[in-house]
């Protein structure tokens, strides 16, 4: 319908060209057909120090005006994770063995280092898409479905939002719903809450490893999101979010474990696999976490122009009853540089506190508590980011950017969980990220 | 007495908004791209899965893409 319009358009144009005697301006008017697609692409790196984490990322996010301000929206994204990540375990003075996720292998880390599991690497594929359209004058709808694959992990979701505009369009109330349901298939078997690291077991032998509650668990989030988004004057926009979200189910990280501690020196406690056996040279429990969470959140977001400069600021509290509270501030700057080109410096400051049920280490003689985990991402935490974007526009309107940003998280070791030697000695996982990115927008 | 202030908030908050904003015809800076608050999509895509990943609260700005990639 809409290439109707156009070729009506085109015809009256030239028409009118004709009847003013001026030459039609064909090449202006083929200029004007819309594009069908419009597609932002970008490959994406993330580096960890110390070989950790790395994530190779390729994104494609398409959209297609069909007419009428009726949407289509589909993303599409790959990802290769390798590296190693903390396990929960503290430093120690000699080396530790651990027994590998899988249960049927062991890792070893070195004396006075923080224990990194390297078994793992896992690749992901996400497809997400979504269709708005107006519904009445002023209303406009939207629904999506979203879907991801990981080898341990499936996800499964759906959205539904409505939007109204008033005061001429000034004024954009929404609201939207969404529902996921993710499915958890932890390498070697969901661990039992707080059981013992056992031995390895041999490749051969078959069944589950011992501690192991069964294959698979799921988790269902709820989330909700009102806001508003305002014009302010002729050269500032702003949005203010309040948002709303339920999980419930398994949310343990079934990787994760604690150091279990002399309850009075702080050390690891020792431990001896069993004869002809390879296993754990300390006592580790795996974690345990509630089986749900409430979060809330606010966040607002401006935009202002300054004569061609555009400054964006965002800032985001949220709360949740894990009592993990956290603050994030962000802006970029987008100096445009000549006609084509800008320079995009950005910066982002977080910061958390820790989750009721942090621990940085279990104590050998305290009754167990039901909830307990060692993950740093739930400790009292801060983190960096620095960024610098670059982007240009070639001659035929598209444009390539390419963005290098750096991140660092610093967490603090809890100075009223530290016991005896572990005092003036707790070392956190902290880490520095290095995120290069390289992207073209084009339209098809 | 608490409605009514409520309703005084209320009611002040919208006609406050109703004297806020600009004309259809004043709308030129307002319809840039880099003045979209959904500019920059695929860079908050990104961003949001990897601080998702690493930190402990996650979401706000829209609906995430889902999955974990929780190492």
């Amino acid at each position: 319908m809409a290439e109707n319009d156009l070729k009506i358009g085109a015809a009256l144009a030239a028409a009118t060209c004709s009847l003013l005697g001026v030459a039609t301006p064909a090449t202006s008017v083929a200029a004007e057909a819309p594009s069908k697609w419009d597609i932002e692409s970008a490959f994406l790196f993330y580096g960890e120090s110390d070989s950790r984490v790395k994530d190779l990322s390729l994104s494609a996010q398409a959209a297609r005006d069909f007419g009428d301000d009726r949407k289509l929206g589909l993303d599409l994204s790959v990802d290769s994770l390798t590296g190693a990540s903390p396990n929960g375990a503290i430093a120690t003075g000699g080396a530790q063995t651990f027994t590998s996720p899988s249960g049927r292998a062991v890792y070893s880390t070195p004396a006075g280092e923080i224990p990194l599991d390297g078994t793992f690497h896992d690749t992901r594929f996400a497809l997400n898409g979504n269709w708005s359209q107006p519904f009445a004058r002023l209303y406009t709808l939207n629904a999506g479905l979203g879907f991801s694959s990981e080898f341990d992990y499936q996800h499964i979701g759906g959205n539904f939002g409505i939007t109204r505009d008033f005061n001429q369009r000034n004024t954009t109330l929404s609201a939207a719903f969404a529902y996921a349901q993710d499915t958890i298939k932890p390498v070697g078997g969901l661990p039992a809450p707080l059981a013992l690291m056992p031995d390895a077991v041999n490749d051969d032998e078959d069944g589950r490893p011992p501690n192991r509650l069964g294959g698979n668990d799921s988790k269902n989030v709820m989330d909700l999101l009102l806001g508003v988004t305002q014009v302010l004057g002729r050269h500032t926009v702003m949005r203010v979010n309040y948002s709303y979200s339920d999980s419930s189910g398994y949310l343990t990280d079934p990787y994760k474990i604690l150091s279990v501690v002399d309850p009075v020196t702080g050390d690891l406690v020792g431990r001896t696999p069993a004869p002809g056996e390879s296993g754990p040279t300390g006592v580790y429990r795996f974690e345990s976490r509630p089986d749900s969470r409430r979060k809330q959140g606010l966040y607002a977001e401006m935009r202002h122009d300054f004569s061609g400069k555009v400054l964006q600021v965002g800032y985001r509290y949220s709360t949740d009853d894990w009592e993990v509270d956290s603050h994030t501030l962000e802006s970029r700057l987008r100096l445009p540089l000549g006609e084509s080109s800008y320079l995009e410096p950005h910066v982002r400051y977080y910061t958390q506190s820790a989750a009721s049920f942090y621990q940085y280490s279990l104590a050998n003689t305290a009754p167990l508590p039901q909830f307990a985990s060692a993950d740093a991402r739930l400790s009292e935490m801060s983190a960096v980011t620095l960024g610098l974007k670059y982007g240009r526009a070639t001659a035929g309107g598209n444009e390539w950017n390419a963005r290098l940003e750096f991140y660092r998280q610093t967490a603090r070791a809890p100075a009223d969980q530290l016991i005896g030697n572990q005092v003036g000695n707790a070392q956190m996982p902290d880490f520095d990220a290095v995120i290069l990115q390289f992207g073209y927008h084009f339209k098809l | 007495m608490r409605k009514l202030l409520l309703l005084a908030v209320v009611c002040g908050t919208f006609t406050g908004c109703a004297n806020l904003g600009v004309k259809p015809w004043e709308r030129e800076v307002l319809a840039r791209e880099d003045m979209q608050l959904d500019a920059n999509a695929l860079d908050t895509a990104f961003d949001d899965h990897i601080y998702f990943s690493k930190e402990g609260a996650s979401g706000g700005r829209g609906f995430g893409g889902g999955g974990c990639g929780c190492n």
